[in-house]
This record gives C-alpha cells, structure tokens and sequence, in this order.
C-alpha cells in the first residue's frame, strides 16, 4: 500500500512538474530558512551550558536602589565573593573576577597585548574550563601565578609544554610565572579571555578601595553546595551588604550562571526578558515561514483538485476507503517533504558561512541522532501539516457527483483558498513592515549620534611612559597631520562606567539617592570630543582653581532643580566643587535608556584613556602618525586602538544581528508567498482559458482581460493588508517602546509596505495573466 | 442476492422533492443478467448507484447476500462494496496517471491482497482479454474499446460476485459494443450476475431478464425470450 503511495506521488510529481517545482522550491527554501533558524536557537540555548555543575552555578547580582528606580547590575563590592563564602554554608566556593581587557605582555623580546584580567583562586573550581597543564586547585593560588590560553602559549612560547613555569612580563612591570594553560575557550562562553591572574593578591595591593563594601566593581560568582536551594540562600544573602555597611542600599539575589545569558535585563529590579525574547522572535519566524510553505502546498494541491476528483471517484468505485485515500494524499506531501528536506540541509550548508558572518556565531552541522530526529520531525509534521487540508478535503468526495462531473469548487473551498494565501501575505506584510521599523529605529540611532562628534574619535590606552609624559605626547601630537585634536579621559563614553551617589547640593531632600555618572578628564577634551555647551564654559588652565571645579550636564541640573547653576556649589565625595559650565544632554548609554545625571571632574591622573579626534578626510594619516608617536614613546608595544563609534555601534550589537537576520528571513517568507501566488496564478490562468477565449470572442481587450485577472490577486492582498496593518502596528510599537529615544511610527512606513506589496503580488501574477490574456481563442474553444 | 422492496430516492429542489424512483421492488437471483432499461432521465443511473452502494435511498429496505444494506453505515457499505462489486462505466473512468497493468491492479491494493497473488491475478485477466501486450500503456494511449476493455478487467479482476455496469457500450461503436457484451455473457456464463443499463434492445437480449423503468417505476419486468436462430 505504502510502496503504492510512493509511486503514485512521485509520477503525480512527474506529470505536474510545474506545481512541484513550486512546492518544492517553497518547501526546501522554508525548512533550509527553518533549520537555520533552528541551529541558531539551539546554540543560543546552549551559551555558558558548558560546566558541569551547571546547575548549581550562580552570578550574585545587586538590586540597587534609587529614588528614580532600581537598578540591577553583577558588579559587587571586592569582598564579597570571600565573605560570602566564609558566612553562608550552603555556599561551597564563590570566585571574584574582573572585567577583561587588553593588555601588554613581554616574554624576552617578545611582545603582544592579550585579553586578560583578574579571576579569584577558585576560578577554574568553579568554571571547569579544561586545563591542559596545571590544576584547577593551585593554577590561581600564588601571588606570581599565570593561566594563559593554548593559543597565547602557542604565541609565546612556541608549545603549551614550552610555557610550564616560564615569566611573562605584564604592562612593563610586573612579572608572573606560568601556573598552567587552559584550552582555548569555546565560542559559546560568554567569559573570553587569554590570561588569568591572581584576584587576591591585586585586592590586598588595592585593598584601600577594593574592601570598600559600598563601591561595586567585580564580579562574584558562586557554586551552590549539593542539594542546596538557590531560594534559601537568596532569603539569607539578601541583606548581606546591609549587614556590612548600614547606609547601603543593595540587596543581593542570586541568578542562574548560563540563564544570564537569555534572561539578562531588568526593569526597576524586575525580570524581565533579554535575548530570549529574539530566541522567541525567531522561533515564530520559523513557524511562519514553515506554515506560508504548507499554506503554498494545500493551495496548489486543492487548486488541482478538480483534475484529481476524477481520480478520488474512481478509486472510490473500486473500492478505495476513505482512509486509503488518506495516506496516499498526505504520503504525497510527507514524500515532498523529505525531499525538500534534502535540498534544504544543502542549502542551509551553503548558506551556513554567511550566516555565521551575520549572526557572529561558529555554528556546524553536525548530524548526531538528535539532530537527525528533529530533522525528521520538522519534515514530518511539515508534510502532514501541509498534506492534512487536501487529503481529508480530496478524499471526501463522493464520488457520483464526481463521475456525474456535477461537482464545482464550493463557495466554501474558495474561502478557504483564499483565506490561506490572505493568511500568508498578512504574516509577510508584518515581516515587512517590522524590518522597515527596525531598519529604520537602528539608522535612528547611528544617525542621530550621542550628541558629540563620534566619528572621527578614537581612542587607546594611556600605557607606559605616555602617563608621565602625557604633556609632551599631547604637545607632539597636536601638531600632526591629521590629528585635530587630542587630551585624555577616564571613561570612553560608551555605557555606564563609573557612578556615585555622593553628590550633594543645598536644598537636597535628604532622602533622595540618585546616581550620577562620574567622568574625570583632561583639559582639553571636551573640546576633543566636541559636546555643545549650552552655558558656562569649559575647564581651562587660564583658571588656577579648575581642579574644584565641575562641570553637569543638563539632565543633571534639571534632576537638583537649579535656576542658575553656573557658580553655585555642590559638594562631590564631601568636597566643595563649583558649577563652571552645563554641557547640552549627550548619549552616552544606549538608546534604550534616558539620558542620566552625569558630571565631568578635572582628573588628568585618572584619565587612563588617550582620545583623540582626527581631521576629517585625513583619519588614516592621523592614526599612522599617532602610531609612530606612540611606538616611540613606548618602544615594542603595540598601538591597539579603538574607534568610538565602533565602540558605540556594539551597544547595539545584538539589534544589529537581529535587523538583518529578519531582512533575510522576511526576504525569503515573502519569496515563499510569492511562488504560492504565481503557482495559483499558473492554475487560474490555464483554468479560465476558454471563458478568456470566449470573452475575446466577444470583444474583450487585452486590457480588460489583465485587469480581470489580476483584480482577484489584488483584492487578496488589500484584504492581507488590512488584517495585517493592525498587528503590525501593535507588535512595531512593542518594540520600539523599549527604546526611550525612538522614531515616531508614521504611517508612512505602513503605505510604503503596502505599495510595495501590491507591486510584487501584481508583478507575479501579471506575467501568466499577460500570457493568458493574449491566447488565441480559436484555439481554446476548439479543444473542447 | 438482492431483494429490494420500496426503494424511494427524490432530490430537493428548493422546498420541492423531486421524485427520481418512487417505490422499486426489485429481486434478483445470483447468476442472473438483468438489463434495465427506460427513457432518459428514468432513473437508471440512480437505481443501480443504490445498488452498487454509491447512493443512498431516502425510503425502502435493500438487502444484499442477506445483509440489511440500508441499515449499515459507511465502513461497513464500502467493505461490502469492494468485496463483492465490479463497477463499469460509460465513460470508462479510468486513472490516468496510472498504466493499464496498474489500473487493473488497484483494486486488489484497496483489498489488501499481497504482492505476489496480486501479479498472478492481474496476470490472468491481462491474459483472458488479451491486452498483456498493452499492459504499460497509459488510458490515453488507447482505443475507446481497447480502454473499456481494461474498465471491465478492472471490474472483475477481484472476482465480484456482481458486475455492475451503466451504459457499458455506450461511447462504442456497434463492433466494439458486440465484443463487450460477448464477453459479458462469457462472465455470466461462468457465475457472475450482472446487471447493465442500456439504451440498445439489442443488448438487453444478451441478458436472461428485462426491466423497464418509467416515472420512478418499474413498468415492466419480464425474461427475455430467446428467439432461435
Ligand atoms: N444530484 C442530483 N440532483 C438533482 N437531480 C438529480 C441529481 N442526480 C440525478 N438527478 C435527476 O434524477 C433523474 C434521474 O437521473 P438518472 O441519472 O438516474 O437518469 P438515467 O435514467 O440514468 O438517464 P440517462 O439515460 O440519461 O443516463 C434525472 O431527472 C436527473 O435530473
Ligand atoms: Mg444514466
């Protein structure tokens, strides 16, 4: 019966090559869109799984609380990660670590900058990244100790056997020993680093304000002992910090370690969503783009039943069931299935580089039986789903109407027809109009700019001899082709670096906390970067006295309620400053958030970053000249610069992924849709041949003839449009909603995808109307 | 073998029945070769549709080898249907996606038969009506005859108790029509009742009995004298 089926299906695609090709094609680009789709949700799933005490790892996290809201961050005071696990007992081992960044190392002449930080001595305890020397107990227990990567021993010393006990000098100074080397980190990791060193040693150097139970800095990560419950110690460490400093407004909780990474972003101390919602996002694509496949195959299938009555009649004469019928039908869609299927692995291979390009990911594929059981899974259901309509709607003929030839499409079958592709190209004018939207919102943001020059900024950092010698590096520097300007800086602008409530002003509610960002600089650098003032002026060394002075931003002068700000006085960490200049509001977080307080001191000793902006035009000679300034102040290190706006565009990173992925997607559900409507048109077409033929006859143009045609097609899309326009509307204002500068959604965007839509439906269904149009009647009326 | 008593069938038309058979009664033996025969529109087709369990009636009862038929539902008409009925058409009705070997074959598939009794049944029909050579041919390769021919192997192929054809002969010409209808007698002959619809007194006389209907009633019922010679 089955082999019957099969041979049935594949001379039924043999002798109607045209709508099998057009399911074919539909069906492999929607499961080759699918299986992507697939991969990348599996591997987003799978980030940071990678330990194998998975479940019992936590990041401690802090609710800090504003009177302008909570903020949530994973910054901890320095001493947490040590107490935490002395105090709590259901703690068995907590690590603190540092941010990571890029840092000078020296091996003999040798000499390179690597990725690294700080990391507590029961780092590699806890995160059992695989060690190829060395042991996880003592890698990070000596003050000299090293964890360097494979690779960063490949580098420096020729093998990882090579590196055991050999000393890297670290930023010119400090010398430390080889403990161990660890493996490469996977890609799916969110920690990336190329070297460890000691946490505890670097705390007792910097205990002075590394101790500081109010200050927030690194990071602590913990390891639940065996069976204890995550909510039992949330309940105890909640007030943890409390108990150590009185004034202290955090309270702790701890978060799943892997489920950070899918649930990382808070609103006012509440959860509440983060990658995961893209995973959901594009799982829905999938599903979408899956189902306007089907909807292509059920509708060619019916489209063609009447050619098929014929067949389902007979059968049913000589005795085929109801059932029979059945499995045949759906065998013939489960069959074009799998074969889609075949193409679609291929295709998503060829497109797999490309994809990894976009989505910043090293996904393969790798066929274990998991992966083939889901393979076969999607296909099935695919086929069923697309199969199920035409079969129970074929095989329930009845079958002297069908010999009688008295059966018609019902009324009722063309609703349904239409009503799939109706369904289909709502889904697409969504898809549409939401990738208008985000297009638009992320070309909103590169546009808009944070409100100082970004472009031509870039910025490095102030290492070895450019500390003491910054005056004369600045002097130098100035008057190179290509550099406007230059001065330095202890924040890059780009996010939230360094905050502090202890800013005080007369008139202050006593209750009030509010966090500021602090921002030390160099004479010279608002200049550099080019923010508008919009009263006052900038620090300046024709003023002996700047070092007290301070300078707000507007969003920060609005929040103390200041008339007149310029010569008023505030107290900053107790220390009288006075208000010198309000420079206009910039962005110097993302798009998402509002403009917070913000505050510029004149620090040039902790101005640990050199900015510098350079001529327009000119920006590749300036950079080579900095660079020869800067190797021979600091002979054998390497210049490793930063472009601002580069730095800047990160932030939306993921928006950015996110934007092209769904243009391609929406790309190819629309191709999807489209080879459904061109299939049905082919059917129409050939259908109302002789009433063309007969119309012709009686005088019809060619004119009339197309808009006959067409107007059906037509009609379909404006009824997909006006269903679709509603949820486009709601789910594009969901998302820009998140954004606190945002563009407004003008209808435009909506008309736009409309014209647009109606052109493409009326391209692909013109071409076999036009054909249509110009038959010869003669010959149509003849074959009867 | 079938005994039907009363059997009404009318269409709606609006609020209006319009009456297609009004009250039949009808007895037929196994073994017999009844023609029915009447003006267009008589309801012929409709008659032997019931019988042949494609319709249904609206009033009446009809027992088949014993079986209430009109009591039965769906499932169990069809197994009744594919195990002990052959239909043949006018039109032929033939699939045309599918060989001549393979159209003859399907039938045996919906009666779950296996491979190999299958191609040793298939086989002795294509032998008996000598279409062997014709067997990978597609219906549209062939002659009307030639197609009709393999609509009533196909029809037999199951060895059915009872044969039913409408209008057999209908879309031939006189020859072809004699060659069908010999071999009609040739599959009475050996035990097969059939029942045909025909407009041709010519045909009806290879049958053992004649009934006419008119308006929805059987006017009359009467065995064929066989004239000598
Ligand atoms: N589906 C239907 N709906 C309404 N009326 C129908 C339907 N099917 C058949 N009829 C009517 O029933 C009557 C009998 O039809 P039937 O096909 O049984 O006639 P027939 O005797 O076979 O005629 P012919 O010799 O032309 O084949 C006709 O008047 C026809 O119009
Ligand atoms: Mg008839």
């Amino acid at each position: 019966m089955i082999e019957h089926a099969i041979k049935l299906a594949l001379r039924n695609f043999m002798r109607h090559k045209n709508s099998f090709f057009i399911n074919l094609s539909g069906l492999s680009t929607g499961l080759a869109c699918t299986l992507l789709i697939f991969l990348w949700v599996r591997d987003e799933l799978r980030v940071d799984k990678i330990f194998e005490n998975d479940d019992r790892l936590f990041q401690v996290m802090e609710h800090q609380d504003y009177s302008d809201g909570i903020l949530t961050t994973n910054s901890t005071p320095g001493p947490l990660g040590m107490s935490l696990e002395e105090e709590i007992p259901e703690i068995e081992l907590a690590a603190t670590y540092l941010y990571p960044a890029s840092y000078n190392l020296q091996v003999g002449e040798e000499k390179l900058r690597a990725v690294g930080t700080y990391a507590g001595k029961n780092y590699f305890k806890i995160f059992d990244y695989p060690l190829m020397t060395g042991s996880a107990v003592d890698i990070l227990a000596g003050a000299n100790n090293i964890a360097i990567s494979e690779t960063l021993a490949g580098s420096l010393f020729g093998s990882v056997e090579e590196a055991m006990g050999q000393s890297i000098e670290y930023e010119g100074s400090d010398i430390y020993s080889v403990s161990g080397v660890f493996k490469d980190l996977p890609s799916n990791s969110t920690q990336q680093f190329d070297f460890l060193l000691p946490y505890e040693p670097f705390y007792q150097e910097n205990i002075e304000w590394m101790s500081n139970w109010e200050s927030n800095f690194p990071n602590t990560a913990i390891r639940l002992k065996k069976g204890a419950q995550a909510a039992v110690v949330n309940g105890k460490i909640k007030d943890f910090i409390k108990g150590k400093a009185e004034n202290s407004r955090v309270s702790l909780f701890l978060q799943s370690y892997s489920g950070r990474y899918l649930y990382g972003r808070y609103q006012n101390g509440k959860q509440v969503g983060g990658r995961i919602e893209y995973v959901w996002l594009f799982s829905l694509i999938a599903l979408f783009i899956l189902l306007i496949a089907c909807i292509n195959f059920m509708n060619l299938s019916t489209a063609r039943a009447s050619r098929r009555a014929k067949e389902v009649g007979v059968k049913k004469t000589i005795g085929a069931g109801k059932k029979a019928l059945v499995i045949q039908f759906l065998s013939e869609s489960i069959i074009l299935s799998f074969l889609s299927l075949l193409i679609a692995v291929g295709l998503a291979g060829l497109a797999l580089p490309q994809f990894n390009l976009i989505t910043a990911k090293e996904i393969e594929l790798h066929f274990d039986p998991g992966m083939i059981g889901v393979l076969v899974a999607i296909s099935l259901i695919t086929g069923i789903i697309a199969g199920s309509y035409p079969a129970f709607y074929l095989s329930s003929f009845r079958p002297i109407s069908v010999l009688k030839g008295t059966l018609r499409s019902s009324m009722g079958e063309l609703w349904v027809r239409r009503g799939l592709v109706v369904f289909q190209f709502a889904l697409s004018f969504i898809l549409i109009v939401a990738v208008v939207i985000v297009y638009k919102q992320i070309q909103f943001i590169q546009d808009q700019g944070p409100g100082y020059d970004k472009e031509q900024l870039v910025y490095f950092n102030r290492d070895g001899r450019l500390e003491e010698q910054s005056t004369a590096f600045f002097t130098k520097a100035k008057t190179m082709d290509g550099v406007q300007n230059i001065s330095s800086i202890g924040h890059n602008l780009v996010g939230q670096q360094n905050n502090t409530r202890g800013v005080e002003w007369d008139g202050k509610d006593p209750e009030m906390t509010l966090l500021f960002e602090n921002v030390r600089i160099n004479y010279d650098l608002l200049e550099t970067i080019g923010v508008e003032f919009k009263e006052g002026r900038s620090f300046s060394r024709s003023f002996g006295r700047d070092s007290s002075a301070v300078i707000f931003n507007e969003k920060a002068v609005e929040i103390m309620g200041m008339k007149d700000p310029i010569g008023q006085r505030v107290r900053i960490h107790g220390e009288e400053k006075e208000i010198i200049g309000v420079v206009k509001d910039f962005h110097f977080q993302s798009f998402r958030q509002e403009i917070n307080p913000l505050f510029f001191q004149l620090s040039p000793e902790n101005s640990w970053f050199m900015m510098a902006s350079l001529e327009k035009g000119k920006e590749k000679k300036g950079l080579e000249n900095l660079k020869s300034l800067y190797e021979e102040f600091n002979p054998g290190f390497a210049f490793d610069f930063e472009f601002l706006d580069e730095q800047y565009a990160r932030q939306y990173a993921a928006e950015q992924r996110v934007a092209s992925l769904s243009r391609y997607f929406a790309g190819f559900a629309i191709l999807i849709s489209c080879l459904g409507l061109f299939g049905l048109s082919v059917f129409t077409a050939e259908r109302r041949k002789k009433e063309i033929g007969i119309r012709k006859v009686l005088g019809a143009s060619v004119t009339q003839i197309l808009s006959l045609l067409t107007k059906e097609f037509a009609q379909i899309v404006l009824w997909s449009i006006l269903i679709g326009f509603p949820i486009a509307y709601v789910l594009s204002k969901n998302w820009l909603d998140r954004f606190v500068y945002r563009i407004d959604l003008a209808i435009w965007f909506f008309v736009l995808t409309a014209v647009l839509m109606i052109l493409i439906a009326v391209v692909t269904v013109s071409s076999q109307a036009f054909q249509a149009a110009r038959v010869d009647p003669k010959k149509y009326l003849r074959s009867e | 073998m079938i005994q039907l008593k009363n059997i009404a069938r009318y269409y709606k038309r609006g609020l209006q029945k319009s009456w297609v058979l009004r009250d039949i009664s009808i007895h037929i033996q196994p073994g017999e070769f009844v023609t029915i025969m009447g003006p267009s529109g008589a309801g012929k087709t409709t008659l032997l549709n019931i019988i042949g369990m494609l319709d249904q009636p609206n009033a009446g009862e009809y027992m088949f080898m014993d079986e209430p038929v009109h009591r039965f539902n769906e499932r169990r008409r069809n197994e009744l249907h594919k195990h002990h009925i052959g239909f043949v058409f006018q039109a032929y009705h033939l699939i045309d996606d599918l060989t001549v070997y393979e159209n003859i074959e399907t039938p045996l598939l919906y009666r779950g038969i296996k491979g190999k009794e299958r191609k040793s049944m298939v086989a002795d029909v294509l032998d008996r009506f000598n279409i062997v050579a014709k067997k990978d041919l597609f219906p549209d390769q062939l002659s009307g005859g030639q197609q009709q021919l393999v609509g009533i192997a196909r029809a037999i192929v199951g060895k059915p108790q009872l044969l039913l054809a409408d209008e057999p002969t209908g879309n031939l010409h006189s020859k072809q029509g004699k060659e069908i209808m010999d071999l009609f007698k040739e599959l009475n002959d050996d035990g097969i009742t059939i029942i045909q619809v025909t407009h041709s007194e010519e045909n009806a006389h290879y049958g053992k009995r004649k009934i006419e209907l008119l308006d929805g009633f059987v006017r009359k019922n009467e065995l064929i004298k066989k004239e000598v010679g």
